[in-house]
């Protein structure tokens, strides 16, 4: 048995979103038997399987360390502050 | 209306429902105990579309070639009777199987007989049977995949293959007796319900069982008991276990 990454998608400008996986002895079975665990009520357009042994992971090492960047997190607060204050100053300017 | 209609063609579209019904509920039973999830529930789905089948074509035969506004009690009344004397199914659907690869066997057996008995009446005069065979043959497409999909990958291999090859065995000489012609048949003929009595395509099923299980010989076809108006030995168990709900309480309001 290989394992398939079960991805659909709705027809429109929805992207394709990962809906779970499978097991299925091939290709063909797979297609078939994604269409009864994944779309029995229609809940897709299109249908993407991808063999899980085709996946290029990213070992937890290799992702974890740009956890203590907070610069680069621009969540804009501090353009909102700066603005913020702008804004105060302008204001007092014109009174 | 101006479909024909007599009680030959009656015969001839419950014959064909019965086989649906059983099939289905057959398919169903398989639901938990299939070999792996997604086969479970692929194979119960596909027990649902013959279910469907079921249901459309003795809507037919209740309405007396009009199915229009039957409703489910009436179809109940048909496909859950208690009768032996009414049903006139194929004993291929009837048959216990002692196991997966009997089911799977079954299941292409059937299904390619199927394909080529709603190709007979995709031209039917009666028009509702032409209607459902079209739709039929849309989820039919599907089913012969999943068939082809399985033996595809179970034939190869020792074990299973063997048990395929075992399986066909048995249900060869049965299968064979979906061909066996219903009484009415030739009224169905006659009228332009079916394009020719199903047996005449009996040969080229039978070249498909060959190609698809790689075998040079099948077993002998036997003799199906006529006009299909004798049930085997598993349909009693076989209808108390789909009334086994209704007789719960028989006075109760589905």
């Amino acid at each position: 048995m290989r394992r398939y990454e079960v991805f659909l998608k709705k027809d429109g400008k929805d992207e394709y979103r990962h809906a779970g996986s499978l097991d299925a002895p091939d290709d063909e079975l797979a297609l078939v038997l994604a269409r009864e665990t994944y779309l029995r009520r229609a809940e897709g357009d299109r249908l993407w399987l991808v063999d899980r042994n085709h996946l290029v992971i990213g070992p937890p090492e290799f992702v974890a360390p740009n956890a203590d960047k907070p610069h680069r997190h621009n969540d804009g607060e501090r353009i909102a502050e700066r603005r913020r204050r702008l804004r105060d100053l302008g204001e007092k300017d014109a009174s | 209306m101006t479909s024909p209609w007599n009680d030959g063609i009656r015969e001839f579209v419950l014959a064909i429902a019965d086989d649906e019904h059983l099939m289905g509920q057959q398919h169903a039973e398989w639901i938990g105990v299939a070999p792996f999830l997604e086969e479970d529930l692929a194979f119960c789905s596909i027990g649902q579309d013959e279910l469907g089948h079921a249901a459309t074509l003795y809507a037919i035969v209740a309405g007396d070639g009009d199915p229009d506004g039957i409703d489910d009690r009436t179809l109940d009344k048909l496909a859950f009777d208690p009768d032996p004397t009414r049903w006139r199914s194929a004993h291929l659907v009837e048959v216990a199987t002692p196991g997966w690869a009997h089911a799977l066997v079954r299941h292409w057996l059937y299904d390619a007989a199927e394909q080529v008995r709603w190709e007979l009446v995709a031209d039917s005069t009666l028009t509702p049977l032409a209607e459902a065979s079209v739709r039929a043959e849309r989820e039919e497409w599907f089913h012969r995949r999943h068939a082809d999909g399985l033996l595809d990958a179970l034939l190869p291999t020792a074990d299973a293959g063997d048990r395929i090859r075992t399986a066909l065995v048995d249900l060869f000489p049965l299968a064979v007796g979906l061909f066996t012609p219903v009484e009415g048949e030739a009224e169905a003929v006659a009228t332009g319900v079916t394009a020719a009595p199903f047996d005449t395509r009996l040969p080229e099923w039978t070249d498909r069982v060959r190609q698809r299980f790689v075998v040079d010989s099948l077993p002998d076809g036997g003799k199906a008991p006529a006009g299909r108006t004798t049930r085997s030995d598993a349909f009693g168990p076989l209808l108390s276990r789909m009334r086994e709900v209704l007789e719960l309480d028989a006075a109760a309001i589905w």
